[in-house]
């Protein structure tokens, strides 16, 4: 007797909900196992005074986006893609224009 | 015993198109009985088929199923009184193409919720009983007219119905297909099935195997029960 | 009802045994199904780690930076704007930060040098990243040379490479004394590049920036909570290649919603009156179409989420590192932490499963009602 189709359907989703599962255990154990690397990874921060991700190189304002000024980047306007595509996968930081401090 | 009385219906009402398929018809068809409705097309033989087989709901008169009232239920319990007491075999013998032969056999039991391992022996024994099960794993659009029409029996008595319909059965069908169908017709009333025709050909209506034939003209019946 | 379980497995039956009759279109369906959901689901477990990491990692960042703006810029700030600003209460201590920016003209990327306190580096000698490290495959004990900014080259012991464990922060490090990187960048004494002070209580960061800007209206504090939002509103999805791909897929549902909605053929409006001839219910119909809607969905919906992690996690997002790097010559190669977010997840299954099994079964409405008669006189 073939299978039912409905059999192979459950099977098919089962497998497929079984590695989901697995995929779950695996980023939790996987997280867990990060922790010291990650508390590693803070202590540099700590130790070199670090405020940035290095994650795009090719301008000041996306090396460290959480420096950038009005002037070097988003010239035109804060949404402004000079530096494509990081420059469309970054957006200004928040702070920007509301700081601290008065605008000149 | 399927009764009705003063049974009308009317297609596309108070639109121009409109018109009455069978006017004013009472008759009862008893358990056990063969019965041919025959008349030419367009003679309402169709429509009173679908009535008679709760498929079709009249615009007035009643229907009575046994001694059951069975006019004014609501739709699920037609379907299920449909699915349970009449097997359908239509003209077009209405297979689902790119199915097999035993999985169209098994869809009119799907709703029952029966267990699939014998609902799959059943279909295979009625295919069996029709000479097919060496097509049950076939796709029906495969099958030769006659497969197909064997086909569809097998789908109409998968249910165990009391009361078989059948639509122009031959209509399909070469006259030794013919022949073959009315030998069937024999072994399902022998099985104590009661069946219902409707048809136009003399292989059918003129058969001895009839035990009433019904004439229709215009919607309306010119010649009641004549039993031979 | 004792055997609805039975039932439903029935219906399931026969929407496979239908749907496997047109393997090529069914088949076309999932993959594009399965793509569309293998892209949202990358590019939602990207994001999502990298900013999770980017929360964790960056709450080792100063607690307060502080710039000096001129015209319009920020420009180096006096290191005696220190000494007023340790004179505020709760600031427990301010130290200068020197640290620039070089290009290397011959591979045509950029560094950051920095000369932080406390790294013990002899003499002529440097710590390298190690972006930069396997770029110009300069290794510990090499010498390098770089051009200062009188516009003589220079030339530097590697001492050592930065942990390649950590290039998501230090890849384009090059870390100096800070005698040496003056002598080099030119920044004169008395300027660093900006001020980093510890604060007693964290609660009180917002007022002592005020008072920062009160004290030295030139002077623009960056708190370490505007940093971490600022990692957080990356990726945003209205950015614009975000917002292009979200479109895209966006667009590929409303062609599929349209497929299915645009109504039923004349073949399966007839089947489905067949279905009732024979004694199918209405609700059995919808039943069947909820089936089929679910059968493409739920597993295109796993297949894509399941392929999706595996390329994000296992695979370093490789698909997605070209288009990070844009033009960047200096990229850091680093694992993800695989932080998942159930609620993303969830979203996602009801942004793809829900909407297409609800477009499945709307148009079969009315074709579920349809008088089986219709058979009969066909």
């Amino acid at each position: 007797m073939t299978a039912r189709y409905s059999t192979l359907f459950c099977a098919i989703t089962g497998t497929q909900l079984l590695l989901a599962c697995l995929l779950l255990i695996h980023a939790e154990t996987e997280t867990a196992a990060h922790q010291p690397l990650i508390r590693r990874k803070a202590e540099l921060a700590r130790t070199l005074e670090l405020s940035d991700l290095c994650l795009f190189t090719e301008a000041s304002y996306t090396r460290h986006l959480a420096l950038a000024d009005l002037r070097t980047p988003f010239q035109e306007y804060p949404m402004a893609m000079e530096h494509f595509p990081s420059g469309s996968l970054t957006s200004p930081p928040p702070h920007l224009t509301e700081t601290h401090a008065p605008h000149p | 015993m399927i009764k009705v009385t003063n049974i009308s219906k009317l297609y596309n009402a108070g639109r121009p198109n409109e018109f009455i398929a069978v006017r004013d018809v009472t008759l009862t068809v008893s358990l056990g009985e063969v019965t041919v409705l025959k008349g030419p097309s367009g003679s309402g033989k169709t429509t009173l088929l679908g009535i008679l087989g709760c498929m079709v709901r009249p615009s007035s008169g009643r229907i009575s199923l046994g001694d059951r009232e069975i006019t004014s239920l609501p739709e699920r319990f037609l379907t299920q009184i449909r699915r349970e007491t009449f097997g359908f075999i239509f003209q077009q013998f209405n297979l689902i193409k790119g199915l097999t032969a035993l999985e169209n056999v098994m869809i009119p039991a799907y709703p029952t919720g029966e267990r699939y391992a014998p609902l799959r022996r059943r279909a295979l024994e009625i295919l069996e009983l029709f000479n097919m099960s060496h097509k049950a794993a076939a796709k029906v659009e495969w099958l030769s007219g006659g497969e197909a029409q064997r086909v569809a029996i097998a789908r109409a008595l998968i249910n165990n119905p009391t009361i078989i319909i059948a639509d122009e059965p031959t209509a399909h069908l070469d006259t030794k297909l013919s022949h073959e169908f009315m030998v069937i017709v024999r072994q399902l009333r022998e099985g104590g099935k009661t069946i219902l025709i409707a048809s136009h050909d003399p292989i059918v209506y003129d058969s001895e195997l009839m035990t009433s034939r019904i004439e229709l003209r215009d919607g309306r019946v010119i010649n009641d029960g004549s039993r031979s | 009802m004792p055997h609805t379980l039975e039932k439903q497995r029935h219906i399931l039956d026969f929407t496979l045994a239908s749907l496997l009759r047109r393997k090529g279109k069914n088949g076309a369906l999932f993959t594009v199904y399965t793509l569309i959901v293998f892209i949202l689901a990358s590019v939602m477990f990207f994001t999502y780690a990298l900013k999770e990491e980017a929360s964790l990692v960056l709450k080792g960042a100063p607690e307060i930076i502080v710039q000096r703006t001129l015209q319009g810029r920020y420009a180096p700030i006096p290191v005696e704007y220190g000494v007023k600003i340790r004179g505020i209460r709760g600031v427990m201590g301010v130290r200068p930060r020197v640290w620039g920016y070089y290009y290397d003209p011959v591979f045509l990327a950029n560094y950051t040098i920095m000369a932080p306190e406390g790294v013990n580096l002899p003499p002529g000698s440097i710590a390298l990243g190690s972006g930069i490290s396997r770029m110009r495959r300069a290794y510990q004990g090499d010498t390098i040379s770089f051009t200062g900014a009188d516009g003589k080259a220079r030339n530097f012991t590697i001492a050592r490479i930065l942990p390649e464990e950590s290039q998501l922060l230090s890849a384009d490090l090059i870390l100096m004394a800070e005698g040496e990187y003056r002598e080099f960048s030119g920044l004169p004494p008395g300027l660093a590049s900006d001020l980093t002070l510890k604060v007693k209580n964290p609660k009180e960061l917002a007022t002592v920036a005020e008072k920062i800007v009160k004290i030295l209206p030139d002077s623009r504090p960056i708190i370490r909570n505007e940093i971490l939002r600022t990692y957080d509103a990356l990726f945003s999805w209205r950015g614009g290649l975000l917002i292009i791909i979200m479109s895209a897929a966006l667009l590929a549902f409303v062609i599929f919603a349209w497929d299915k909605a645009s109504g039923l053929s004349a073949e399966e409006k007839k089947e489905i009156g067949i279905l009732k001839a024979v004694g199918w219910e209405s609700s059995d119909i919808l039943f069947m179409k909820f089936w089929e809607g679910l059968v493409i969905s739920l597993t295109s919906f796993l297949a894509g989420t399941i392929l999706a992690y595996f390329h994000v996690f296992l695979t370093s997002a490789s698909l997605f590192a070209p288009v990070l790097k844009g033009w960047s010559v200096l990229y850091p190669q680093f694992q993800l932490t695989p932080f998942i977010n159930p609620g993303q997840i969830a979203t996602l299954f009801f942004l793809t499963v829900v909407p297409y099994t609800v477009t499945t079964i709307i148009p079969s409405w009315r074709a579920a009602t349809i008088d089986p008669d219709s058979v009969l006189r066909s």
